[in-house]
């Protein structure tokens, strides 16, 4: 590198930082929320984010070599097999030319330096069933719509009838994950009067959020463990003047968002002061919860 | 790809498949959940090809964000998933190493990330290969959020010049900054 002189735009300093840590995905939440908003309509963020991640791809390239297994290059063709793809859409851009190669700028170069990623990989180790393996978390709904946020998007929702997530512009894949998650936005704008009440676990952290509507709740999981359905089982309950009544059970079956309707053959379910989901050993709800691990109050 | 060609998708995990599971394994410590990191950042790409836009980068770079951004989610998810400082091997020395058609010549990227003053190497490498935030790297080194703000921009800064990176725009293509700490 040469020269001394100072950044353009010294006064885009701040921002440029941002640019960098968004690529780098090092930012804390709140910077990730301002930021998001902020990328769209600066091409200069934009420019920044497209460059450090040529570097960091580099970066990527200085790490010790990798082989995929064989199982995971089975199990992905057998997923893209199985996987419908997005119908065509007006794109940004060209989308992934035919044979993929990696075009544009390229720091260290796929030109500059012979190319290891020309060399098929062969995927010589065992795959590890999905069933077998942790669970990888939810990635965009969180990076898009920060877990505290969730509650008040899913009042927004309700409240406008639409879904408009200016932030997922920002992310390509955040647009995968939204339409993961149509069905539930789609099931939260069903018209009817609602009641939304966010539920916190112990720390304080919103975990779900419960939907009254026309006599039917929904619970939208946002951050329940999933459970395993052969030993315990989630409960929802109304609270009303220190009594708790089961108002049905669920499963939380993935990490994702996900939203269920509970307790379709009770009466009166959205009349209630507050709600509480426990997890309970079995099936059944018992007669009294015992571990509540999310609770919240109707405030409106 | 976006005419459902799997042939270039089954192109596109050979031609950057290695480099992908490298970096979800750097980042985490189980091998199963980096390969299913691997699975479902390329899967999202075969779902939605036409999500690529060239004004924003490489396929390749592409390719990593999606990757790397899965792979500090499942780290950051629980206790226990991220590999530690120090437990990650060490970066490959050579060119030539990956794959037949290496030269065997120094690495660029690893000469270029020695180059680099420790309190930006460190930074960026914490960050990028670690998988911490800003702030908890510098709850880890000690120094304070905003000098680990200014190292880790100085650091792709830098990296970005000696790599010979075309510019897109943005920050890094300016005229760089290239004075050192003295350090």
């Amino acid at each position: 590198m040469s020269g001394s002189a100072p950044p353009r735009g010294e006064e885009h300093g701040a921002l440029d930082e941002l640019a960098v840590g968004w690529a780098l995905h090092a930012l804390e939440p709140e910077e990730e929320t301002l930021f998001a908003a902020h990328l769209p309509g600066c091409s200069r963020c934009r420019g920044t984010v497209a460059e450090t991640g040529e570097v960091l791809a580099a970066l990527a390239g200085a790490l010790p070599a990798a082989v995929p297994s064989d199982r995971l290059r089975e199990a992905l063709r057998a997923a893209a097999g199985d996987t419908m793809q997005v119908p065509g859409r007006p794109a940004p851009g060209a989308g992934v030319p035919d044979g993929a190669s990696p075009g544009g700028a390229s720091p260290g170069g796929d030109t500059g330096r012979p190319g290891p990623e020309t060399v098929p990989t062969g995927f010589p180790e065992p795959f590890v069933p999905v069933a077998g393996r942790p669970a990888v978390p939810p990635t965009a709904w969180r990076r898009v719509l920060p877990n505290a946020l969730v509650a008040t998007a899913v009042a927004a929702i309700l409240a406008l009838g639409t879904w408009n997530v200016v932030l997922s512009t920002a992310r390509d894949e955040a647009r995968a994950t939204v339409a993961r998650q149509a069905d539930v936005v789609n099931a939260l704008l069903t018209p009817g009067r609602a009641t939304v009440v966010p539920l916190s676990g112990d720390d304080g952290a919103p975990v779900a959020t419960v939907v009254t509507r026309n006599g039917e709740v929904q619970v939208v999981n946002h951050g329940l463990p999933v459970n395993d359905p052969g030993e315990v089982t989630y409960v929802l309950w109304g609270t009303s003047d220190g009594a708790a009544v089961a108002l049905g059970t669920f499963d939380v079956v993935s990490p994702r968002m996900d939203l269920q309707a509970v307790g379709s053959a009770a009466t009166g379910l959205d009349e209630h002061d507050g709600y509480g989901i426990s997890l309970e050993p079995g099936r059944l709800a018992p007669s009294a919860p015992t571990d509540i691990v999310a609770r919240g109050e109707v405030t409106n | 790809m976006r005419a459902g060609d799997r042939g270039a998708f089954e192109e596109l995990c050979d031609r950057l498949g290695r480099r992908a599971l490298a970096l979800a394994r750097r980042v985490l410590v189980d091998d199963a959940v980096a390969e299913e990191v691997l699975r479902e950042a390329f899967l999202a790409v075969w779902r939605d090809p036409g999500a690529y836009d060239p004004a924003s980068g490489s396929v390749r770079s592409w390719l990593m964000d999606l990757v790397h951004l899965r792979a500090v989610e499942a780290a950051r998810s629980g206790p226990g998933r991220r590999r530690r400082p120090g437990e990650a091997p060490p970066l490959r020395a050579s060119s030539g190493e990956e794959g037949a058609a290496g030269g065997g010549g120094p690495d660029p990227v690893r000469v270029a990330l020695r180059a680099l003053p420790d309190a930006e190497r460190e930074a960026l490498t914490l960050a990028y290969y670690g998988g911490y935030t800003q702030r908890e790297v510098a709850a880890l080194t000690g120094a304070p959020l905003g000098e680990v703000k200014s190292c880790v921009l100085a650091a792709v800064r830098r990296l970005h010049g000696e790599l010979g990176a075309g510019p897109l725009g943005g920050a890094l293509g300016s005229p760089a900054v290239a004075e050192r700490p003295g350090r």
